[in-house]
């Protein structure tokens, strides 16, 4: 596998016809065939749903937000750490 | 007898196709089907329905012969027929309203702490004959006296906190679980387990009322982070590759929210609370939510023919988990007021203020089909939520019949990705 990547970056530097690195669809596709099969039958990631499943009352949300730096140039698409969509994730309690 | 079909020890009356058998599922139709997106839960609809009065025995002719008729969710009287239903807790213990001003934390007394110290073994004196009955009530909270066939209700708050406040009763009947396990199965045949197609017998499942405490809370939650807002997105050539780059604002970002939640449902059996990778404890949680609103009073009448386990955490072991399950919810109610923030936002801290809680102990019907798989000494179920019907399991695999699945997908996808590189080259 290693002797695959390194041949991977010779071929994306010299930059002709198609990149080596689509050979990793072969690995890739039964990887994901493996797992994909095997959650269907064991469905070890399943849970209840209780933020949706459950009868909610809230008041409107509260906040504000307060610009404190500024990112002039990055080649990250977006946020590191994104926790915004993990509401499981606990992170440090303030008190 | 064709009252109470879901107590019959015959199987189902008409034979079935049993799953395995016949020509499998394609490899297509399994794959399409295990990458398509589940299926939405049932919804649950509460209808309020008018209920008559309560009582421990026939409240016509005073029989305890009472079974529960699933069909009806109905308490049947096996002596005069006559049916009848106990009151709806939700009324009763006024449940459902006032979350808003809970204070401090509210435990109905069958919610109440377990006394360890108590008996399990509890002695009932047979209202038909007189005779001294022994009953269990970790294994189960009703009997039927040996002598005359009465049934034994363990109806009375006991002091070590076996007895719930409340029961929600079977509305799936046997015939019906058998059928969505074997639906649920036959859907997973082509990398089922040998043994487990081999010994597959749906007609085993189990009714059984499980131990859960339903709890309402007020809660303010807050969430303290950065939020990046994207300003400028441009492209940079380099070499032969063009990079894009990117600029943006970062904000330290604050969010709160009041709210309440009303009936969340937390197992009450340290057994089945655990959720890891050891155990298949998430399948009976997945079929969670049960359409509490229409628990009635506790009543052992319910239990005739169903097997029940004892509650074993209390308020205070749950407590830490009610709090984390506030914070998700409250994360799941703030991430509407995101939006502006396109890069994402990264929360790094959080707390919750529980302003009140209500805890109510209620029994919920599950069927339940188990394999113990030997090789890995896993234990396996199919659960059906027996008032809405969702089904969830765990169907052991077979790893070779997998392994080649996974490497014949993937050798055809390297024929084509090396057929790219041969024609481009
Ligand atoms: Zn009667
Ligand atoms: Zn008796």
């Amino acid at each position: 596998m290693s002797a695959l990547l390194d041949l991977q970056v010779t071929v994306l530097a010299s930059g002709d016809g198609a990149p080596l690195w689509i050979l990793a669809a072969g690995p890739a596709g039964a990887l994901g065939t493996y797992w994909a099969i095997y959650r269907y039958y064991r469905n070890n990631d399943k849970s209840h749903a209780y933020e949706r499943d459950t009868l909610i009352d809230a008041k409107p949300v509260q906040g504000h937000e307060e610009k404190v730096d500024h990112i002039s140039r990055t080649r990250d698409s977006d946020i590191d750490g994104d926790n915004s969509a993990k509401y499981r994730e606990r992170v440090r309690r303030l008190r | 007898m064709a009252q109470d079909d879901q107590h019959t020890d015959a199987p189902a009356a008409e034979p079935r196709k049993p799953v395995f058998d016949g020509p499998p599922l394609s490899l297509e139709e399994e794959l399409a089907a295990a990458r398509a997106e589940p299926e939405p839960g049932p919804t649950i609809e509460t209808v309020n329905e008018s209920l008559a009065d309560g009582v421990n025995r026939c409240p016509k002719c005073g029989s305890t012969d009472v079974q529960l008729r699933a069909s009806s969710g109905m308490l049947v009287c096996l002596f005069c027929r006559h049916q009848w239903q106990e009151e709806r807790v939700e009324e009763e213990l006024g449940l459902g309203v006032g979350i808003d001003e809970l204070e401090g934390t509210v435990v109905a007394s069958g919610a109440g702490e377990i006394d360890e110290g108590a008996d399990d073994i509890v002695t009932l004196t047979c209202g038909g004959c007189g005779a001294e009955v022994v009953v269990d009530t970790a294994h189960a909270m009703n009997a039927r006296c040996h002598w005359c066939r009465h049934t034994l209700n363990v109806n009375k708050r006991t002091p070590n906190g076996a007895v719930p406040d409340a029961v929600l009763p079977f509305k799936l009947t046997r015939d019906e679980a058998v059928e969505k396990i074997r639906e649920f199965a036959g859907k997973r045949r082509l990398f089922a387990h040998p043994r487990f197609r081999k010994e597959f017998v749906p007609e085993n499942v189990l009714g059984v009322y499980l131990p859960y405490l339903v709890v309402d809370a007020r809660a303010e939650a807050s969430y303290s982070g950065v939020g990046e807002v994207q300003t400028r997105r441009w492209t940079e050539k380099s070499g032969d590759n063009t990079v894009t780059y990117y600029a943006a604002d970062v904000y330290r970002v604050d969010r709160s929210v009041s709210f309440t939640v009303d009936d969340l449902t937390m197992e009450g059996a340290a057994d089945r609370a655990q959720f890891d990778s050891s155990t298949t404890n998430n399948i009976v949680n997945t079929i969670l939510p049960f359409d509490t609103k229409n628990a009635v009073r506790w009543n052992a009448s319910y239990l005739v023919g169903f097997t029940s386990e004892k509650r074993d955490l209390d308020v205070g072991d749950l407590s830490p988990k009610l709090e984390d399950q506030l914070l998700s919810i409250g994360r799941s109610q703030v991430h509407g007021s995101l939006d502006r923030f396109d890069r994402g936002v990264r929360w790094e801290g959080e707390q919750v203020d529980v302003g009140g809680s209500r805890w109510v102990s209620m029994y919920l019907p599950v069927w339940i089909y188990s394999y113990y798989q030997e090789n890995t000494k896993m234990l396996h179920y199919i659960a059906v939520n027996a008032r809405t019907g969702e089904t969830m399991g765990s169907v052991p695999v077979s790893q070779w019949r997998l392994i080649a699945a996974a490497l014949t997908v993937g050798t055809f996808l390297e024929g084509i990705a090396g057929a790219i590189l041969v024609g481009t080259a």
